[in-house]
């Protein structure tokens, strides 16, 4: 008998992020370290009647393929992998590592050409993910090495997970609509709206986000979820902000990121650690210096920082913009080959203000 | 069929290392992912005619089972956190022989703990630690520390598992044939050391990272060989107690129960802590330091040999054994070179060498940047 909160997680997963039905076809990928809730979500696929592919890796398996590979070895694209992309209906990831460093070593233009050559099939999974053909999932489930990389005991990261996603409640499926029924009122009354001034102690920002729509997001492609976001109007931003957590990219930390926009561009930039990172990224093409997210996070149940963006970067009281490629669906144009997430805290008197009115103070939204 | 270099490795704990005798009571302090290497281990102590007692590593040794202590010091009591475990007593004041496995499945796994709780449990080992440092230093209890390799540790080595355990079999030499003979080797190569620092007085250390004057008129080098570590190279002695003055740097992260402080500066007068600052998790550092008197006063000094541990792996096992580095712990002395310095902790920190750094003896110059030249 797993942990009954694991079960819960597994019943959200199937019956409300993805919402199976009969007939369909859904993969289930993690490592060997997630059979727990890889068992759980076969069972409550079964029980909605569609049919369940589990794909469990071996922890070490991308160690042992990356080292000994040859070039057409690395660029053979897998075509279970291809059916899944083609055909399923549903691709629930989990999370699941057993040692984050274990590529360290590895060549990264092997890791370059790997990834290269499944670019094509990557495209085709984006193209059925956004017309929702292919339901793509995100989650994790807690290993010890997870724990280690959180600064955590297995324990403490087990609790965070499981409070993260509402599995620590009865109905964690109630849960979820509440939280999609709460953020659906913010992203409506932003509807139509045209200027935000976010400020505090860390930022002094403007931007438009004129002709764009916030989206909601509650749990149908992260678990766990929790924010409202958009892409602003690209030439819009202007003034200062501060990242108060770290920013992560390619296994590096970048810590106290500063950033001033002028006219949507980033015109200053400075770190007090890596600030070296920073530049390069800064300067990977023309759309890393503008911004194409922005975001409020709205999960108060994440409340510290645990270097992992599925939980980071939904945390309550943070707001986080992203460096780089915007979203398509909610009008944004930015392109740059990077997507990079940086966190602000707005516990602290952090306000927004939407078209001069006041929609969020220290974390709380539609404040009195 | 194990791995042949488990088999090997066993043989170097209990055929060089401890020696194993017949009649020794040997006590296996492990934990569950080591079993393998246990298990070879468990066969030579038979064939040595020794009696092997295996047992999960406990609380308060040198190779805790992470979630068990978790669940101590964040659940347990005062009483149950005094409590001093009475296997763990019985082994330190009556077995011939302990051998402890380091092979964790979360090094961070005690971060959230309070520390006062961690110094609290310490403290109550306080008399358990000093009965095990009597009998190791007069050879009632002949003791040894190694590892088996985990994902928990490859991980913070930056590595795969793969690439952890060739480093870990590497640097014992147990992927060689005769590994004892190697062992043997490293023993003669430093004795010529150990011989040479006999007698001397006064050790000064400088470079770029270090500024400081010892004293270890009295205390004799010791040879480590992989008689207590597997792997070693080092040689280290406890510093006359009041004798440190000047300053040092340690480049490297200083790890203590899992809690890593980086940028330590310690500045000394007459043997005593005066200043002490980090670049992170100084709190920490700082309260350590309060554990007790002898917390703020080194240990120990010691020159680490091992060219083949060449890489900074956040394992104090490998690390303070790095060719071309020094360290220094802060806390309990050893007895059998004179050390008198008592505390309920040892921690070590680790100052690079290998850019400049010069040890003289009395005035003679007898290392340069990591090599000896004497």
């Amino acid at each position: 008998m797993p942990d009954q909160r694991t079960s819960r997680l597994a019943q959200v997963l199937v019956e409300y992020s993805m919402n199976v039905q009969p007939g369909e076809r859904i993969a289930v990928v993690g490592t060997t370290l997630a059979e727990p809730l890889m068992l759980e979500c076969m069972r409550y696929i079964l029980r909605a009647g569609a049919h369940p592919h589990l794909v469990a890796r071996l922890p070490a398996e991308d160690y042992v393929l990356f080292t000994e590979a040859n070039k057409d070895q690395l660029t053979y694209v897998s075509p279970l992998l291809r059916t899944v992309i083609e055909e399923f209906d549903g691709f629930l990831q989990i999370s699941s590592t057993g040692n984050s460093r274990q590529l360290s070593g590895v060549d990264p233009e092997k890791q370059g050409l790997h990834s290269k050559a499944r670019s094509p099939l990557m495209k085709r999974y984006m193209e059925r993910h956004n017309a929702r053909d292919l339901r793509i999932l995100i989650t994790l489930f807690p290993t010890a090495q997870q724990a280690q990389d959180a600064d955590m005991s297995l324990t403490e990261l087990e609790d965070y997970v499981y409070a993260a996603t509402y599995s620590d409640t009865e109905d964690s499926i109630a849960a979820w609509n509440n939280v999609a029924d709460q953020q659906n009122t913010y992203v409506e009354w932003l509807e139509g709206k045209e200027s935000v001034k976010v400020q505090g102690p860390d930022v002094d920002l403007s931007l438009s986000i004129k002709g764009r729509r916030f989206l909601s997001a509650h749990g149908q492609v992260n678990m766990p979820d929790g924010e409202i976001y958009t892409s602003p109007v690209e030439d819009s931003l202007n003034g200062w902000i501060r990242f108060g957590f770290p920013a992560i990219r390619a296994g590096r930390e970048v810590e106290g990121i500063e950033l001033t926009f002028e006219m949507g561009k980033v015109v200053e930039a400075r770190a007090n650690k890596g600030e070296d990172l920073l530049m390069q990224m800064l300067d990977v093409d023309d759309g890393a210096r503008y911004v194409g997210e922005f975001a409020v996070g709205a999960n108060d149940q994440i409340n510290r920082f645990m270097r992992n963006m599925l939980f980071d970067e939904k945390m309550g009281s943070t707001i986080h913009l992203a460096l780089g490629a915007g979203f398509s669906d909610v009008g944004g144009r930015n392109e740059s080959g990077i997507h990079w997430d940086m966190l602000c805290n707005m516990r602290d008197g952090g306000q927004i203000y939407v078209d001069d009115e006041l929609f969020y103070d220290s974390g709380r939204f539609f404040p009195e | 069929m194990p791995d042949i270099r488990h088999t090997r490795l066993a043989d170097v704990l209990i055929n060089y290392s401890i020696n194993v005798k017949p009649g020794d009571r040997v006590a296996i302090l492990t934990q569950p992912p080591a079993m393998p290497l246990v298990e070879e281990i468990y066969r030579k102590v038979l064939e040595a005619g020794g009696f092997p007692y295996v047992q999960l590593g406990g609380l308060r040794t040198k190779v805790e089972t992470e979630v068990l202590s978790y669940y101590l010091l964040t659940e347990g009591n005062d009483e149950q956190i005094e409590h001093v475990n009475r296997f763990e007593k019985i082994i330190r004041e009556e077995f011939e022989c302990m051998v402890s496995l380091y092979s964790g499945t979360n090094t961070r796994a005690m971060s959230g703990v309070d520390p006062a709780r961690l110094s609290q449990r310490i403290k109550a080992y306080t008399d358990v630690t000093r009965t095990y440092q009597q009998r190791s230093a007069s050879k009632d209890l002949r003791w040894v520390i190694s590892m088996f390799p985990t994902n928990a540790y490859a991980q913070d080595a930056d590595m795969s598992l793969e690439e952890f355990e060739d480093y870990v079999y590497k640097t014992t030499f147990v992927d060689q044939d005769n590994p004892i003979r190697e062992w043997k080797k490293i023993h003669d190569d430093q004795q010529k050391l150990v011989d040479y620092l006999a007698g001397k007085k006064v050790l000064e250390v400088k470079g770029p990272h270090v500024d400081l004057r010892l004293s270890i008129e009295g205390r004799g080098f010791v040879n480590s060989d992989g008689e207590h570590n597997m792997p070693s190279g080092e040689v280290y002695t406890s510093p006359v107690e009041d004798s440190a003055d000047g300053w040092v740097r340690f480049g490297f992260p200083a790890i203590y129960s899992a809690r890593e402080v980086e940028g330590i500066e310690l500045t000394f007068e007459k043997g005593k802590v005066v200043k002490a600052t980090a670049e992170k998790n100084e709190d920490f550092l700082q309260k350590m330091i309060a554990t007790d008197e002898g917390a703020s006063r080194l240990g120990e000094f010691a020159i680490g040999t091992n060219k083949r541990i060449n890489r900074f792996i956040k394992n104090i096992l490998f690390d303070e054994k790095i060719g071309g580095t020094i360290h220094m712990a802060l806390g309990f002395g050893f007895p059998q070179v004179g050390g008198k310095n008592e505390s309920a902790i040892h921690w070590d920190m680790i100052c690079e060498m290998r850019d400049g750094g010069q040890i003289f003896a009395d005035g003679e110059q007898f290392y340069e940047s990591g090599e000896f030249t004497i």
